[in-house]
């Protein structure tokens, strides 16, 4: 296949390129116009078909009109949600809970400065990071199926 | 499971709240399920089914102080514009499913609301309803859009009558501290309980037939303590689903538009493989 060009190793520019991990793109299938003209469009168009299909079969309710004279049966936020609003119900001090809220984009916000020292980017090379976002994500979502259930199961989700 | 209660005191059988009213004389919470297609075409006839489920060697107390099977209910609030679908209407499969239910609207108003009940829960812990959809070209309320199914099912006697009163689904509490001196079976069934208070006050409290009581002579007890165990074996639950309201126009579009983007697709895969052939023989314009 010459439609794929081979690094050209005797390019010393290319060389320090590659020695710094950049350069990928002096080699292999050239962007323009095998992936930019022939294949981005199929990808456009089925990307099209998605959402417009979607849109057909599934479309999006219109919710009821909102009464704020009438708490509805069950409370729940959408579900993105699900964790914060956990937090906020099981914490008995409101200025907890709300504090609480905002630690969690500031405590994400500190992670790359606590690793800071680690020249790595990879994932499997960074391990506070990779367990602060292990961790994390269990635990959100834990607190995410709590919300769901009665308040007396919020944090044992009933198990034990 | 006496929807006529509903019928005379509510004129809409879901509050603000999204409680379904059910919920006021039927206290205990049951689960209820309902399935009902993903989406209907217009003016079409379709069934959706209410499942109440519940224990079938549940036995409950009935008015008398007898046991007996349970009965069941169901209210189910369709969108505006959909309906019981008319007996003519019917499939011969959905005609025997619906044989002995006698579904009826809410009100002469609101036919979009269906209640049922009490039948007995034996044979109808599935409750089928037919449906009929609505047609937007026709009926000028009605879209093409995704709506609500809100769905009430009771099981059981209910602990409350409209006027207030408790039925004798319910636990009875103390009306009088004190010591219990004397339980007296009456000869109809039911009970007399003679407490003697602190003060050596004597009151008498009755106990209706049917009732297991959870206290003997001797016994001190508190005010408002239960004095029987809860009968009430039943419950009311609610659910929602929803249902779209589908444009066979629309569906016949995106077909059409599905097909000429596969189309579109194979093409520019092609014509790249076509220009690979071009680059593989190194010709530069």
């Amino acid at each position: 296949m010459s439609i794929l060009k081979k690094p050209d190793l005797t390019d010393p520019k290319l060389r320090a390129k590659l020695a710094k991990g950049m350069g990928h793109n002096y080699y292999g299938e050239p962007a323009w116009p095998n992936d930019l003209l022939y294949v981005f469009p199929v990808v456009i168009i089925g990307t099209f078909a998605c959402s417009i299909g979607l849109a057909i079969l599934e479309p999006s309710s219109i919710g009821e009109k909102s009464n704020p004279f009438a708490t509805p049966l069950e409370i729940l936020p959408e579900w993105y949600f699900f964790p914060t609003f956990n937090l906020l119900r099981v914490i008995p001090n409101k200025l907890l809970g709300v504090l609480s809220m905002a630690a969690v984009p500031a405590g994400l916000l500190t992670v790359p400065f606590i690793e800071n020292v680690n020249k790595f980017q990879n994932p499997f090379r960074r391990p506070i990071a990779t367990t602060v976002f292990l961790i994390g994500t269990v635990v959100s979502i834990w607190l995410g199926i709590g919300a769901t259930m009665p308040i007396n199961n919020a944090i044992t989700l009933g198990l034990f | 499971a006496f929807p006529i209660y509903a019928q005379q005191a509510y004129e809409s059988p879901r509050e603000a709240t999204g409680r379904i009213v059910c919920a006021n004389c039927h206290l205990a919470q049951k689960p209820v399920e309902i399935e009902a297609p993903q989406a209907v075409l217009p003016n079409t006839v379709f069934e959706t089914v209410v499942k109440i489920p519940y224990d079938s060697n549940a036995k409950q107390i009935l008015g008398n102080g007898s046991k007996g099977g349970l009965n069941v209910g169901a209210v189910v609030i369709l969108p505006e514009g959909f309906k019981l679908a008319p007996v003519n209407r019917l499939s011969t499969e959905l005609k025997e499913k619906t044989r002995n239910l006698y579904i009826q609207p809410y009100s002469a108003k609101q036919d979009n609301i269906l209640v049922i009940g009490p039948i007995s829960g034996d044979k109808n812990r599935e409750i089928v309803f037919p449906i009929l959809s609505p047609d937007p070209a026709k009926d000028k309320k009605a879209h093409f859009f995704k709506y609500p199914i809100y769905v009430g099912g009771n099981r059981g006697r209910g602990q409350i009558y409209p006027t207030g009163d408790k039925s004798n689904n319910n636990i009875v509490s103390a009306l009088s501290s004190g010591k219990i001196n004397k339980i007296e079976l009456l000869d109809k069934g039911g009970f007399i309980i003679h407490v003697t208070n602190s003060s050596n006050v004597e009151s008498t409290q009755k106990i209706s037939p049917g009732l297991e009581l959870r206290v003997k002579e001797g016994d001190t007890i508190q005010l408002d303590q239960a004095l029987n165990s809860d009968p009430n074996v039943g419950g009311f639950g609610q659910n929602e689903t929803e249902i779209v309201l589908q444009s066979p126009n629309r569906i016949k579009g995106m077909i059409v538009f599905f097909f000429a983007s596969v189309l579109a697709q194979i093409f520019f895969v092609l014509k790249k493989k076509q220009f690979e052939k071009v680059q593989a023989a190194e010709m530069n314009f």
